[in-house]
């Protein structure tokens, strides 16, 4: 998981993640880019994650601890 | 659940698309979202151009141009057809069988066999499974598959999760008896428990449409659609096709003993550029052999992609040539199921248009 910060800027075109930062305050934040998240999920952590789990999510952090909990 | 049929063949492909080309260029401005997220849209999913039919336009009105098509140019004869399954999630009534329908507008004869199956994604290979099994009875010899969908009528231009997606168009197969095909091996599952996942919510016996299931509603995501209207839940479709497609892929050929690298080409569903990659990725297929180019100049047709997929990408090369091919239909019910079938010197494949 140490590249996920760097995953997530790539997906939300910026160049650096907080883990406190709102999800919804991306700029290019959309269905489009909660389908990207979702993807990528699935094929680099090898984790389902739902249009819901990423809404609850609602943070950085919070995707990333949802990922991690999945993993398990 | 595996399946294995003999003595069958793929004969002839026609697909019928509408005339009247829409482009998601134009729509965008429908949307409810910034024309740059419209455009990285376009771009992931391999949006562009799709078809759809004029208002008031029905499945049988397809179908019966397809089939006069095949009549005037003697690659069919009314007095062959032993029978009419006719694949759709869009008839023209609830009651008769828009089958008959088509049956009674030729004047095909009574002795017949007409059947509607509803199914949508998954409709091309359920509708090919029926045709191989009636074609064990003695007395059916020729079976004509349609395919047909107009779901776009049930679509709201306002979503951006639908719209841009989506397609009108038939397709016509014929399937017959044939004593040198190698077998056809397929396999199909279903899990009813995500039936509304893919959905139009009103408008049947459950939730009649009335002016309160006409109004539109903004989700989550700033799309507008009313409980009359054509429901996708995006997320949980992508997820279950990563999570069920390959595995059955997989276990199809295991099931033939056959090696992916001898398969010449994967003909998925076509719900849109972005998941079929996925898949490929995922089952290690190289993206020339699984085409994706169907949603991008069509339009997503329900179970009509796979034979336009075929159609569009095969073209007359299939009157003379073979192809090793795996089909695959995945999406609403849910339902996937697959098939690996030799396409060969069929006697015509082409798209025309309505």
């Amino acid at each position: 998981m140490e590249d996920f910060e760097n995953t997530l800027s790539e997906i939300l075109e910026v160049d650096a993640v907080n883990p406190d930062d709102k999800l919804e305050s991306f700029e290019c934040w959309d269905s489009l880019t909660i389908l990207s998240i979702i993807a990528i999920a699935d094929s680099k952590y090898g984790v389902m994650l739902n249009a819901n789990d990423v809404y609850i999510a609602q943070t950085i952090g919070g995707l990333k601890k949802i990922i991690t909990d999945k993993r398990k | 659940m595996n399946f294995r049929f003999s003595n069958c063949r793929i004969s002839g492909i026609l697909t019928v698309l509408p005339s009247n080309e829409l482009r998601f260029d134009d729509e965008m401005l429908n949307y409810n979202f910034s024309q740059a997220k419209s455009l990285k849209l376009k771009l992931t999913m391999g949006y562009d151009t799709h078809r759809i039919v004029d208002e008031g336009t029905c499945v049988s009105d397809l179908c019966l141009f397809g089939l006069n098509f095949l009549f005037a140019n003697q690659y069919l004869k009314k007095e062959e057809i032993d029978a009419l399954v006719l694949v759709t999630q869009s008839p023209d009534y609830f009651m008769p069988p828009t089958s008959n329908v088509i049956q009674g507008r030729l004047g095909l004869r009574s002795d017949i066999f007409c059947v509607d199956i509803n199914q949508g994604c998954a409709g091309y290979v359920v509708g090919l499974f029926e045709s191989f099994m009636l074609l064990k009875n003695d007395e059916i010899r020729k079976v004509i598959l349609l395919n047909a969908d107009v779901l776009s009528r049930k679509v709201s231009k306002k979503d951006r999760n639908s719209h841009p997606l989506i397609g009108d168009a038939a397709s016509i197969t014929i399937i017959e008896k044939t004593s040198e095909a190698s077998d056809i091996f397929g396999n199909i599952k279903m899990d009813g428990s995500g039936y509304e996942v893919l959905m139009i919510p009103a408008g049947g016996f459950k939730i009649p449409s009335s002016p309160k299931t006409s109004e539109m509603h903004e989700d989550q995501a700033g799309n507008f659609r009313s409980l009359d209207n054509l429901v996708m839940k995006g997320d949980e479709v992508f997820n279950f096709i990563q999570r069920e497609v390959p595995p059955m892929i997989e276990n199809l050929l295991a099931y033939s003993d056959i090696n992916r690298d001898n398969v010449d080409y994967f003909f998925m569903h076509q719900p849109n550029k972005f998941i079929l990659n996925k898949l490929a990725d995922k089952l290690l297929i190289p993206r020339e052999r699984m085409p994706s180019n169907v949603v991008e100049k069509f339009g997503n047709a329900s179970g009509v992609t796979i034979p336009t997929a075929i159609s569009y990408n095969l073209g007359d090369s299939l009157k003379q040539n073979s192809y090793l091919t795996c089909l695959a239909g995945f999406g609403v019910g849910l339902t996937w199921g697959s098939l690996l079938i030799r396409l060969e010197r069929l006697d015509f494949n082409n798209i025309i248009y309505f």
